[in-house]
């Protein structure tokens, strides 16, 4: 495949070059070429099913981008995932996706009572030395590349297969339109389980670049971060909305603590104004990208510069035009809408995917056929505007929080099976479309408890053990009953009316 | 009001939660009521209300653990 060949190109022509910094430790591309080359090796080695998904399990260390590759060279997509998830959730992904082999990249130990192997890296590593895996055993084409798992409404999270065409259709997006093709030094902020850490792994790798991992110890110690970033070199930054907001909190966040900064690139959630404002003061000489899109269209397919001159034009930043090989059409219902109304946003082209793994009727809802080419319904709703593309809101109950995807369903699944829960509603309490956090109100059964924040910690802690720490909502409040509507649904309005007021 | 009471309202707002104005010493972290994404909304209104800015990498959060802890790093900035 392509997009293999070219960073093998990098490999033979700046082998000593730098693919990937994290806290401290880093690796060249030869390394990373010839480590993958390895695990491949044993991989092929073990005779997995044909296409059968690899587990890598990690946070943002040098070998889990080495088992990335690994696992693409073997012929088998990865899946990846991060330290922050539960392994409950970790055993739910295991069983859906089938998978049969977890490379184990962490320190941690992995108890899981599976069929599924589980080696540590350099276990694995050491099985096979020095084998040359050839091209023919590479991913290629319509086979998956990498599964990323998301929020799913019934409770289960559900794959996103995204094939070696659709990741080559996002990556020659990236490189030709946007000023990243030179060799660059890329941030990485996002977790690998959440499809933003695409954004800046592939470009990277496949312009010779490097990627500059921001680990979770840094968030953590902000002192840390800054440390860390001050000696990053970063030129290319890719992050949410959110997290940039962290940054700027800092009055030292300037040019002066990243004076080669060139490019801001966000994706996740909406951008706002006043995040541009500070940027364009605090950086005068980078450019800043808002991009748009969904994991199943591959991160990302719209995109616009936030120049002043459209800071000037628009309070509400618009998420762009399509990349060239893609289309968005509005739809409401199966008709679509004219220019200025609001209708379903659906992405039409080469890089939707072709769906939820091991999900039929799933894949059906979501996926399908539009003029003969494979198109992708988002469930968000947009409008065109003087020939560009704004976001308005979700259709239904998706939304997102500091960037990462949630159903509201999929956190009422969760608290249900907690011990003090008889029933719930979860609320996304919102402002100017945003959503601010995530509140629960909970009819309890009998507890032991005095008050009602030790009830609420007891709840919080129970879901930390299966929910990653951002679907957890912030406010618990209690009631003896959920109101209902007249036909018989919770009323999610006059919940969120009583909390307001 | 003074200051630590107000300090005390806006973190009650941010944690959603009365508690931390009766139990002062509660840990905030520990018991779920605060986060990274939380302590980043608090500096905010910190700074809308009191004009206040502290800098994120001046919070460690072995220092700012409880609503007192909070209440008296925040003097110290002021």
């Amino acid at each position: 495949m392509h997009l293999l060949k070219t960073i093998e190109d990098h490999v033979l022509t700046n082998p000593e070059a730098i693919a990937f910094v994290s806290n401290g430790d880093q690796i060249s591309y030869k390394d990373l070429w010839e480590k993958s080359d390895n695990i491949s090796a044993s991989i092929i080695q073990m005779s997995l099913k044909d296409s059968s998904p690899i587990l890598v399990y990690g946070h943002m260390e040098t070998e889990m981008i080495v088992c990335f590759l690994a696992s693409v060279k073997s012929g088998h997509p990865y899946i990846p995932i991060d330290i922050s998830i539960p392994i409950d959730r970790v055993t739910k992904i295991i069983e859906s996706s089938k998978a049969e082999l977890i490379l184990n990249v962490s320190k941690l130990p992995i108890s899981i009572n599976n069929n599924v192997q589980v080696y540590e890296v350099n276990e694995i590593e050491k099985l096979y030395l020095n084998n040359n895996v050839v091209s023919d055993s590479w991913v290629k084409d319509d086979e998956n590349f990498y599964i990323i798992y998301t929020s799913g409404s019934t409770g289960n999270p559900k794959g996103v297969q995204i094939s070696a065409n659709n990741l080559q259709s996002f990556v020659d997006w990236m490189l030709k339109d946007y000023p990243i093709n030179e060799k660059l030094v890329f941030i990485n902020q996002a977790p690998f389980s959440f499809d933003l850490s695409v954004m800046d792994i592939y470009p990277a790798l496949a312009s010779g670049g490097t990627i500059f991992a921001i680990t979770k110890d840094m968030i953590a110690k902000p002192k840390f971060l800054f440390e860390s970033l001050r000696v990053s070199k970063a030129q290319v930054w890719t992050s949410t909305p959110s997290f940039i907001q962290m940054c700027l909190m800092d009055p030292s966040f300037t040019q002066e603590l990243l004076p080669e900064i060139r490019v801001f690139l966000f994706c996740g959630e909406i951008l706002s104004p006043s995040i541009c404002y500070q940027l364009r003061e605090r950086f005068p000489s980078a450019r800043i990208f808002n991009t748009y899109g969904p994991t199943e269209a591959t991160v990302a397919v719209t995109g616009i510069e936030v120049t002043d001159a459209l800071l000037k034009s628009y309070q509400v930043l618009p998420i762009g035009l399509p990349k060239n090989d893609t289309k968005i059409v509005l739809l409401d219902g199966d008709k679509s809408v004219e220019d200025g109304e609001k209708g379903e946003i659906i992405i039409v082209g080469p890089s939707v995917s072709k769906g939820y793994l091991g999900q039929k009727e799933m894949t059906e809802k979501a996926f399908f056929e539009y003029e003969g080419e494979p198109a992708y319904r988002t469930g968000d709703a947009g409008f065109i505007n003087n020939n560009t593309l704004f976001y308005k809101g979700r259709m239904d109950y998706q939304i997102k929080l500091h960037g990462y995807r949630i159903e509201i369903e999929d956190i009422e699944h969760q608290i249900l099976k907690t011990s003090y829960v008889k029933a719930t509603v979860v609320i996304p309490i919102t402002q100017n479309e945003k959503v601010e956090y995530i509140m629960a109100a909970i009819v309890p059964t009998e507890h032991p408890f005095e008050k009602e924040f030790q009830l609420s910690a007891a709840i919080k802690k129970e879901l930390g053990e299966i929910l990653p720490a951002y679907m957890i909502p912030r406010k618990f409040i209690y009631c003896d009953e959920l109101p209902m509507t007249p036909n018989g649904k919770v009323d999610r309005k006059l919940i969120k009316e009583k909390v307001l007021v | 009001m003074d200051f630590k009471q107000e300090v005390l309202e806006l973190l009650a707002e941010i944690c959603k939660e009365d508690v931390v104005k009766e139990d002062t010493n509660i840990d905030l972290f520990e018991n779920g009521l605060l986060d990274s994404f939380g302590i980043v909304e608090f500096l905010v209104k910190v700074e809308e209300k009191f004009n206040i800015t502290v800098p994120i990498t001046e919070v460690d959060r072995e220092t700012w653990n409880t609503p007192n802890n909070i209440a008296n790093q925040l003097e110290d900035f002021r």
